[in-house]
């Protein structure tokens, strides 16, 4: 029964203005890209900025940033006005409500980042877009904020200050420590997501691990996080 | 033997360093039971832990024989009303009265939830959004979501907070007839007069306290026969006429303060016989006569006072 929760969710996360302030960073990469396309000079490396700007703009700090948001929100936001009371007051396993906010959380993030990589991908690229350079930093995308989602979720129900907790992980850990420790990127989860465009794109730096284990290690994330949100729904303290 | 749908076991519950609940133990089964108390006596915190959204320090809360945290099928049988906002404002009443019956896997959810908004008078509004009903309304939804799947259980924080007189007089029937058809229906309330109209029987709650337990009727009596303290202005003579009253056997005490007599009787009705001839007799002319810490606060105060005496 988790589909008319997802639903439910789902309205919630995208009816507030939130969204729209989300849909505009979601933009942020496209509208780079399209400036690119407009001023780029002659003989630029195209294969590099759109590399550089999937691993060090998108995946990063976008996908992150609105997986975050939305992961929090999915949970976070009934736990603020009670109305998470009228959920969990129902017979449904713990574990199949907090499956049912991360997948919603998850769809509202890709419904805002996969149209905006898909626009960043065709600005940059121009004739040189394949199948291949659009598919595997999507993969990593979509990989990377499911796990962002449920850690997210998990964050909410956890603590009274997930966001923050969320930015700080995002922006220090993953956004400045990793990038120079590289013992550090193994607890990043935007390395693992990076891991998958090294497929298709030239790499500035080597990846943290292959794109087989990088999607293992994503998976386990969600299932561990998953796993502490419906543990925390059982034990924690509710509104 | 079928288990009882609530039972607490000595239960606690504090936070820090606040108590909210001391060791409290009670069984229900049946019927509407009122649980009242002072604002902050503990009563949401005794709904939460049936509710299962918190979970006892110290003791043991049974649903029906289970921890409904760790058994959550146990929630078919359970119908709540929250003190909180009515869920999600952004749906139509019927849509919050539907989900609730399908996430209590109602087979005719549609059906349920109809039957469920005409019980509570909202059937011609069910397609406005919960957000836009008034305060009275939001209750009544709340109310809609809590009895759609017919559940054996009702735990309502407060219900008729917010509801005109005729809302209140339609809710109290309402429940107090799904108690006469074998129903659990605990209610919260911090207003006697309200409780006594559907609750067969009471539990009153002090401080997070268990102070009183019993038939409505019995609750009654023991608030009724409380000594009361009164006090009383006359114009001259109130020395005399405090003698005169202390020498009968309607007053337990007596005491002049600025003027006026305050006294403490436990039988207000032979007060009130007794008073005209002793003025009379003390040649004092009696210009107000009222009780002193008659209201609720006061009450609960006697109450616990009365069940420390008793070593709780």
């Amino acid at each position: 029964m988790i589909g008319p929760i997802i639903r439910l969710t789902l309205r919630a996360l995208l009816r507030q203005k939130r969204a729209i302030m989300l849909a505009l960073i979601a933009l942020a990469p496209a509208v780079t890209a399209g400036v690119y396309a407009l001023a780029r000079p002659a003989g630029a490396n195209v294969l590099d900025f759109y590399s550089g700007i999937v691993q060090q703009l998108f995946v990063p700090t976008v996908a992150a940033l609105i997986a975050l948001v939305f992961g929090v929100s999915a949970f976070g936001d009934e736990r603020e006005d009670g109305t998470i009371l009228y959920l969990v007051a129902t017979p449904q396993p713990r574990i199949e409500l907090v499956i049912a906010k991360v997948a919603a959380a998850w769809v509202a993030t890709l419904v805002l980042v996969v149209p905006s990589l898909v626009l960043t991908a065709a600005f940059a690229l121009e004739g040189r877009l394949t199948v291949a350079r659009l598919g595997w930093p999507l993969l990593g995308v979509v990989l990377a904020t499911l796990a962002y989602c449920a850690a997210a979720s998990w964050l909410s129900l956890r603590t009274r200050r997930p966001i923050i907790i969320g930015i700080i992980y995002i922006l220090l850990w993953e956004g400045s420590i990793a990038t120079f420790a590289a013992s550090a990127a193994k607890l990043s989860i935007s390395a693992y997501g990076r891991a998958f465009v090294a497929h298709a794109l030239p790499q500035a730096a080597r990846p943290v691990t292959g794109a087989l284990t990088a999607a293992v290690v994503l998976v386990a994330v969600v299932a561990i996080a998953a796993w502490g949100a419906a543990r925390a729904l059982v034990r924690g303290e509710l509104p | 033997m079928s288990d009882p749908a609530i039972e607490f076991s000595g239960v606690s519950r504090w936070y820090g360093d606040t108590v909210s609940l001391a060791e409290v133990s009670f069984s229900i089964d049946g019927g509407v039971i009122g649980l009242l108390g002072h604002n902050g006596a503990g009563k949401s915190t005794t709904l939460r832990l049936c509710g299962g959204f918190s979970s006892p320090s110290a003791g043991r809360v049974r649903i029906f024989g289970v921890d409904p945290r760790r058994h959550p099928d146990v929630y078919r049988r359970i119908g709540i009303v929250p003190d909180q906002s009515p869920p999600w404002p952004f749906l139509a009443a019927r849509e919050v009265v539907e989900l609730s019956a399908r996430l209590h896997r109602v087979a005719d959810y549609r059906a349920a939830a109809m039957r469920a908004l005409e019980t509570v008078d909202l059937a011609d509004v069910a397609e406005r959004p919960v957000g836009e009903y008034s305060h009275g309304m939001r209750q009544r939804a709340k109310l809609a979501q809590a009895l759609v799947h017919d559940p054996d259980l009702l735990l309502l924080d407060e219900p008729l907070n917010g509801l005109d007189p005729a809302q209140r007089s339609h809710v109290i029937e309402i429940l107090s007839r799904l108690g006469a058809e074998g129903r659990t229906i605990l209610v919260s309330s911090h207003v006697l007069h309200e409780v006594e109209r559907m609750a067969q029987r009471v539990l009153v709650l002090v401080n997070g306290r268990l102070v009183a337990d019993g038939s409505t009727a019995g609750i009654r009596r023991l608030i009724s026969e409380r000594p009361r303290r009164v006090r009383i202005a006359t114009d001259g003579g109130a020395r005399a006429l405090a003698r005169r009253l202390l020498a009968g056997p309607e007053v337990d005490s007596v005491g002049i303060v600025d003027g006026q007599i305050e006294l403490e009787t436990s039988d207000p009705s032979a007060l009130a016989r007794a008073l005209p001839s002793a003025a009379r007799e003390a040649d004092a002319l009696l210009a107000e006569v009222q009780p002193v810490g008659d209201d609720l606060e006061s009450v609960y105060a006697y109450l616990h006072a009365r069940a420390r005496g008793q070593g709780r």
